[in-house]
């Protein structure tokens, strides 16, 4: 970036930052606020702390009463994104694959289904997807939240690896085949090292976007031996009698931490799917 | 060689059987279920037959006079009844006199079984005769038929003289499960309120796609192509909070900016004003917030796409343009936009779907309120099926609503194949073996 066409003398760049600033205020704002809020004591009309206060995480070792414990829903949390991310990452690595480079029965087809179920308001289908587990008796089980969002992820995720494995070079897959590796062997050992950037981007993705699904779970598994952290915050939230925004906030910025982790640590991979699908 | 064909519908094989049970399934089977009356009420299972007071109500219009017929208790000379007139004890001629002359006998009213009581050799007192009368006492109200066969020959042996065809009007009434209807599209077509969430719905997607989606992404996108790499990525980082962050804490971080306990009620109290909540005191104010709240996470995708897109124009065009003379209004207006035509159009198709079915955030800011002036159609489809203040769940509409989301979708998303040229994306593979 440093060398793109920098502004030569008669382009102020400070005007623009200001009004940058100015309309980035709110997030900024709200951002600062729930670390803020977390660790301190503030008067209810001042807008500036008085204290320091470790009393909003009290959540952490007391479970309130009727809610379920907080550990136990993180583990739950924990589960259910890492169960959707392997599932996502194995399926749709093979089926990628097999779009990207082999040759079977009704690829183009399967293709423009995957596009087609990719662009699809997945989640109006929950209404069908709620009285079919009630039907099989998978509701308010973590497995059938599991399957329906690692399907919802699926077009995604084989439509990015597709992408991803279109970049390979065919000269390395020739040169396994000709020594005389199986496709199978050379998917394995030869195609899936290089496409390691996508795996990694997709993970994260599925992962971040397990541990941040609210709708599926609330209304699939809203029991509490299942609760999610998204669900349990937004019980809290919805909660009128014991209403205490700080300890929301920190339960929430509990809860943020791992994707803020997540997110600075991984970000370049991520720019790729959030920039719609990668550049395949 | 075969083996990569094996091998590739191995390989595809995991994908195409979860996607077809978790995705095609459910949408034929909200196709199914949008054909439906189920509800709550009527259960997601199959129900049995019951003459219960609202359905005689509803077969009051249908069949008048069946229905107070029904209304009123029968009387049938039946072994049971016979069995209890043995057990009260009284002198054994009258039942055996009963049995004798009477079995199977069916009296419509409580008079007519009493005086053919009386008229018994035995003759029993009044108070016998009621006794007796009570035995045979045989009403259709509220028993449960587990099939239409039994429905239909209780009705028999109560001496109800019914045709078929109104054996078949009474058997529909009567029942408690869901039955197949069309009524959820006649119902959408005709009701006001879902004519002000079609509204409700091209409203929000129109402010949110164009001010931001749109819009405000271009802006963010052009303002930091312009600066040094480090505000830049800072400012990109920024403004991808929103998208990064969860759905409940990025709604709650909103909340305490708008509620009345919130950030603007504080600093306006400063200035005077009474706290109230900005979120949800009008409806102006309402869709100021669903825009906004919506609008900064939509912003980062468009951002990074045209971010890219302007990373890939070639440098040299802006270094000519500036030996020329060139303004940065004139850059952008000559050199940034014409090239982003593609990416503005993907961006437009791209989040117009996924605005369509989006309804999480509303859902947690304003849960569709105040009243329901911010409800759109992928909400409202929700409140119906799944969180109804009503109480009665009703499914089949929910997923005739959800239906018409996803017909969009897929004719959306057919056309949009077209406009990108889909033919382009399926390269032959080169190893043809």
């Amino acid at each position: 970036m440093a060398e793109r066409s920098q502004p030569s003398a008669n382009y102020r760049s400070w005007p623009v930052i200001t009004a940058l600033t100015i309309v980035s205020l709110p997030l900024l704002l709200m951002y600062i606020y729930l670390f803020l809020d977390t660790v301190t004591v503030k008067q209810p009309d001042a807008l500036l702390p008085s204290g320091l206060t470790i009393n909003h995480w009290r959540f952490l070792w007391q479970t309130t009463a009727g809610k379920a414990n907080i550990w136990h829903v993180t583990l739950n949390t924990l589960l259910f994104s890492a169960c959707t991310t392997s599932l996502v990452l194995i399926v749709s690595s093979m089926a990628g694959y097999v779009l990207s480079r082999l040759n079977v029965p009704a690829r183009g087809f399967f293709l423009a289904g995957v596009m087609v179920l990719h662009a699809f308001p997945s989640v109006t289908l929950i209404i069908a997807i709620f009285i079919v587990l009630q039907m099989i008796g998978l509701y308010n089980s973590l497995i059938g939240v599991i399957l329906v969002k690692a399907a919802i992820d699926l077009p995604l995720g084989i439509w990015m690896m597709k992408g991803f494995y279109d970049t390979v070079p065919w000269e390395i897959e020739m040169a396994g085949v000709v020594d005389g590796a199986s496709r199978f062997r050379v998917w394995r050992s030869l195609v899936l090292p290089q496409v390691k950037p996508g795996i990694m981007a997709l993970g994260l993705f599925s992962f971040l976007a397990g541990w941040g699904e609210f709708i599926l779970p609330q209304v699939l598994a809203p029991g509490n031996q299942v609760q999610v952290l998204s669900v349990y915050l937004a019980g809290f939230l919805a909660d009128d009698n014991n209403y205490d925004f700080n300890m929301f906030k920190a339960v929430g910025l509990f809860y943020l931490i791992p994707v803020l982790i997540a997110y600075a640590l991984f970000n370049k991979y991520l720019m790729n799917i959030y920039g719609g699908g990668s550049k395949g | 060689m075969k083996s990569s064909r094996t091998l590739g519908l191995v390989m595809i094989a995991p994908a195409s059987v979860m996607i077809v049970l978790f995705f095609l399934m459910p949408v034929v089977l909200t196709a199914v279920f949008s054909m439906t009356n189920m509800t709550t009420a009527t259960g997601i299972s199959g129900g049995v037959y019951q003459i219960a007071p609202n359905s005689l109500i509803a077969l009051k219009s249908a069949l008048p006079e069946i229905a107070t017929e029904m209304a009123e208790p029968r009387y049938t000379i039946d072994e049971a009844g016979l069995k209890a007139v043995e057990g009260l004890g009284l002198a054994p001629g009258i039942a055996a006199e009963l049995r004798a002359k009477h079995a199977g006998e069916v009296f419509p009213a409580r008079r007519d079984v009493e005086r053919m009581i009386k008229d018994l050799a035995e003759r029993p007192s009044t108070r016998e005769v009621k006794q007796i009368s009570e035995q045979f006492n045989r009403s259709v109200l509220n028993t449960r038929f587990d099939s239409k066969e039994q429905l239909f020959s209780a009705l028999d042996d109560l001496g109800f003289k019914l045709t078929p065809e109104q054996k078949e009007t009474v058997a529909k009434i009567t029942y408690t499960g869901w039955t197949w209807t069309t009524d959820n599209f006649s119902r959408m077509a005709s009701s006001p309120d879902m004519a002000r969430v079609l509204f409700n719905t091209v409203l929000y997607v129109a402010l949110v796609l164009t001010l931001f989606n749109v819009g405000y992404a271009l802006l963010l996108a052009i303002w930091t192509h312009y600066m040094p790499p480090t505000p830049a990525s800072i400012f990109r980082g920024i403004w991808l909070l929103p998208r990064i962050t969860p759905v409940v804490i990025y709604v709650l971080l909103w909340k305490w900016l708008a509620w009345d306990s919130g950030f603007i009620s504080i600093l306006m109290g400063k200035f005077g004003y009474p706290p109230k909540n900005y979120l949800l005191d009008t409806a102006y104010n309402a869709w100021f917030f669903v825009v906004l709240i919506n609008g900064f996470i939509g912003a980062s995708m468009g951002m990074l796409v045209f971010s890219s897109a302007m990373k890939a124009i070639p440098k040299s065009q802006f270094y000519a343009s500036e030996v020329d003379g060139a303004s940065r209004w004139q850059q952008i207006r000559y050199i940034i936009l014409p090239q982003m035509r593609w990416p503005i159009l993907f961006v437009t198709c791209y989040q117009t779907l996924s605005l369509l079915a989006s309804f999480n955030e509303i859902l947690l800011a304003t849960n569709g309120g105040p009243g329901n002036a911010t409800e759109v159609w992928a909400l409202a489809a929700y409140h119906t099926a799944l969180r109804n203040y009503a109480g009665n769940l009703e499914y089949g509409l929910g997923a005739a609503m959800a239906l018409v989301l996803v017909v969009i979708g897929v004719m959306l998303s057919l056309v949009y194949l077209r406009v990108f040229n889909y033919g382009t994306l399926v390269a032959k593979p080169l190893i043809e073996d």
